[in-house]
């Protein structure tokens, strides 16, 4: 009786979770220029894709300068044709070091945030 | 015994298959950049909707070879405070008897204050908890082989984690630790004598190296892996050396579980004169994927601490 009360109970909690999960948190999943790279020349947007699609009123992403000036060209939006890419316009961008810092809200309704540094020019 | 081994098998092997699609690693208390996983011998520094089943622990003792098949679910009540209940099912094998029934149930009250960033990257939180091991709950015979208490206890924990992402060399940052102290308080300390438990693991995160430092060109599911050791340790009032394990391990992290397997090795003489290495291996399921119903969120949306 014990044995098909613990087997009964280990086989529902794995078939009962596995098709119910619909969401999770959105983290960072790769950038482009990548995070902690050297790029020769000044990438005209920066790309950033998420584990999760984001909430576009309440995700945002920012870089700037080592004296933290910011560099990018207008907000962050979110790519209409994948919602977990969040894409930045840069201004040209001298050779130097830049932090990328990201806010994201997922359809789960978690806020995660980080940042990287990525460096243009001979690195 | 078929049935059960199973049952194991396939909780541990479909939730993983049906999850393989997701991408990039996540788990639980998060601070910042950081995300602490939740570890295996010891509980992880933060509260959190989620269930560890089946944690399966294989140990052989000098005369049997004991195994348990463990269960853990944790509920949010508010953000910041929360409730846990574990417990599992025993066996143990030996040439002169086979011994097998339930582990009494301990649960946990635990109120995590909200992580530290007071400069960048200090990725520092911090948990209090009481966890209380509800004696008469287990297997009769068990207890009467001496195999589970018979006594309960109360135990007032701290636990903590801190990442260094603030080290200023970058392929240190990844590292992280994470503790537990706890005093447990036994019912009735002439027979089972209270003790202090102490435990600390450190963690190198190839997530926190691949999306906070420097991407690296290698095979994804490598990025998802946190190598760790463990160290859990037990010193009880009735003297004698401390005992414990020092467990090394892995950890895979997904969308929305975490795979966890480590070998488990006496910490000393003392503590191989009770077992010898055993392994233990875990599906940890993150609980807040069910984001839209009470199973996966907080019952009252509201932070303690007020933050």
């Amino acid at each position: 009786m014990t044995m098909r009360v613990l087997t009964s109970i280990f086989v529902l909690a794995a078939l009962c979770i596995a098709p119910a999960a619909v969401g999770a948190h959105a983290f960072l999943d790769h950038a482009d220029p990548a995070v902690g790279s050297s790029v020769p020349t000044s990438p005209s947007v920066l790309h950033l894709w998420f584990t999760q699609e984001l909430e576009p009123a309440f995700s945002w992403a920012t870089v700037s300068d080592r004296s933290g000036a910011t560099v990018n060209d207008g907000a962050a939006t979110i790519d209409p044709g994948n919602k977990s890419e969040l894409d930045i316009k840069l201004k040209q961008l001298p050779p130097g070091t830049y932090t990328v810092k990201w806010h994201a809200l997922s359809v789960d309704t978690h806020t995660t945030e980080g940042d990287f540094t990525f460096h243009v020019g001979k690195g | 015994m078929s049935r059960l081994i199973a049952a194991l098998v396939a909780a541990l092997a479909f939730p993983p298959f049906i999850f393989m699609m997701s991408s990039a690693a996540q788990a639980h208390v998060v601070c910042g950049n950081r995300v602490f996983p939740t570890t295996l011998t010891m509980d992880d520094p933060g509260v959190s909707d989620e269930m560890s089943l089946p944690t399966i622990n294989l140990t052989p003792t000098p005369t049997a070879q004991s195994n348990s098949y463990g269960y853990e679910w944790d509920k949010t009540i508010t953000e910041d405070l929360g409730f846990g209940i574990n417990g599992g099912y025993l066996t143990q094998r030996s040439p002169s008897q086979n011994l097998n029934g339930w582990d009494n149930i301990t649960v946990t009250l635990k109120d995590q204050h909200p992580c530290f960033n007071r400069h960048p990257h200090e990725e520092l939180v911090f948990s209090v908890g009481l966890v209380r091991l509800i004696p008469g709950t287990g297997s009769t015979r068990l207890r009467t082989a001496g195999v589970i208490d018979d006594v309960g206890s109360t135990s007032p924990t701290f636990y903590f984690g801190k990442g260094f992402g603030d080290l200023s060399a970058p392929y240190l940052r990844p590292f992280a630790i994470t503790g537990e102290l706890s005093r447990d308080f036994s019912d009735t300390p002439t027979a089972n004598p209270s003790a202090w438990s102490y435990a600390v693991s450190l963690q190198y995160s190839m997530p926190y190296l691949q999306q906070s430092v420097q991407a690296q060109h290698i095979p994804q599911f490598l990025t998802r892996m946190t190598p760790l050791v463990e160290i859990a340790m037990t010193s009880s009032d009735a003297g004698g050396p401390p005992t414990g394990t020092i467990s090394p391990g892995i950890l895979y992290d997904a969308n929305t579980w975490q795979l966890g397997a480590e070998a488990v090795i006496p910490a000393n003489s003392a503590t191989r004169q009770g077992q010898g290495t055993g392994f233990i291996i875990q599906y940890h399921q993150f609980l807040d994927t069910f984001y839209k119903s009470w199973f996966g969120r907080p019952i009252i949306k509201k932070n303690l601490w007020g933050s």
